[in-house]
């Protein structure tokens, strides 16, 4: 509240010159009596805003929206394919966990990038770089499963020693 | 929202009239988005070669700053620990089972096997259960401090027996 005082009576200052604001001794009460006079000049006391997606009547874009909720979709199917791999292993969830791992990682390390990334060229690069990681690693999953013994099975493997 | 708010004594477009406050009559949308002031921010303070003021050096470290790290640090390293593989599978010439075959030559013996276990066992669990937590969350529960401490630490007893009973298979 005082922030917005102090303010308001620095419109008053950059309009009117330092003498009304000398002649101004409380702070609250006098601002609401200052944004009175102004009634000549409506446009003067204006707060400028962000106008945020949401607000933005003219083009709403649910994209982050969506995305998040995409993120959270993945992540319950993730957790619901592990007893299926258990239970059930086969190249249909191999190939199923395949796409979920690498979506999930890839949208998780983007959450991480988007946080500590700043600066436009870097943003870029790193999430191109990203990208190239997450194409790679769906690639060679799928490989595997392919030409291998698939992930179900080499997790079995692994955990048989 | 939190609202930006900035006066400056000069013709605006009037939008809306804000119901926040007393002392503004017109709200005018700024030229920029949040996120071009985010970038702003950081190229200036970074031209300026600032120096970052301290924060994780000097703030208290508390449970849920380190759970919510640890699900940082635990989703990267398991995600870099599956791309390793993907790429090891397609750069690699053997296959699976014959490196498999070659780490068991090794002769590692049972303990070194079991810790081997736990360790790969603890961040899937961790990482897992955390993350059902912050499902809860998103669906807008469990916010209290109370429950917020509740949760994390049966995440962390269930991911420490979790791994326990998984070295043992």
């Amino acid at each position: 509240m005082i922030i917005m005082a102090a303010v308001a009576r620095l419109s008053c200052v950059c309009r009117r010159g330092i003498k009304p604001l000398l002649y101004q001794s409380t702070l609250l009460p006098r601002a609401l009596v200052a944004s009175h006079k102004y009634q000549d000049h409506p446009y003067m006391l204006t707060a400028r805003i962000h106008a945020s997606q949401a607000l933005n009547a003219s083009s709403g874009s649910k994209a982050a929206s969506l995305h998040w909720t995409a993120e959270r979709a993945v992540s319950v199917l993730l957790l619901a394919m592990g007893p299926v791999a258990y239970f059930n292993p086969g190249p249909f969830i191999d190939y199923s966990l395949a796409a979920a791992l690498t979506l999930h990682g890839h949208w998780g390390l983007g959450q991480v990038l988007t946080d500590y990334v700043h600066g436009d060229t870097k943003i870029k690069i790193a999430n191109a770089g990203l990208f190239l990681l997450s194409t790679v690693t769906f690639a060679g999953l799928c490989y595997f499963n392919y030409n291998d013994v698939g992930i179900c099975k080499a997790v079995a493997l692994l955990w048989s020693k | 929202m939190a609202l930006l708010l900035r006066t400056f004594a000069r013709q605006g477009v009037c939008v809306s009239r804000s119901q926040y406050t007393v002392f503004y009559r017109h709200a005018a949308p700024m030229g920029t988005t949040a996120k071009e002031e985010m970038n702003k921010f950081w190229a200036k303070n970074a031209q300026l070669n600032r120096p970052m003021s301290p924060h994780i050096t000097i703030y208290k470290w508390s449970v849920p700053m380190m759970m919510s790290i640890t699900h940082r640090g635990t989703g990267v390293g398991l995600s870099g620990a599956i791309s390793a593989v993907a790429l090891a599978a397609l750069v690699l010439p053997g296959s699976y089972p014959y490196y498999l075959d070659m780490i068991h030559s090794l002769y590692l013996g049972p303990c070194l096997i079991a810790l081997a276990k736990f360790g790969i066992a603890f961040p899937v669990s961790f990482h897992t259960l955390n993350g059902v937590r912050h499902l809860y969350w998103d669906i807008g529960k469990g916010f209290k401090i109370p429950q917020v401490y509740k949760t994390g630490y049966t995440v962390i007893g269930l991911s420490i027996l979790t791994s326990a009973a998984l070295m043992f298979i």
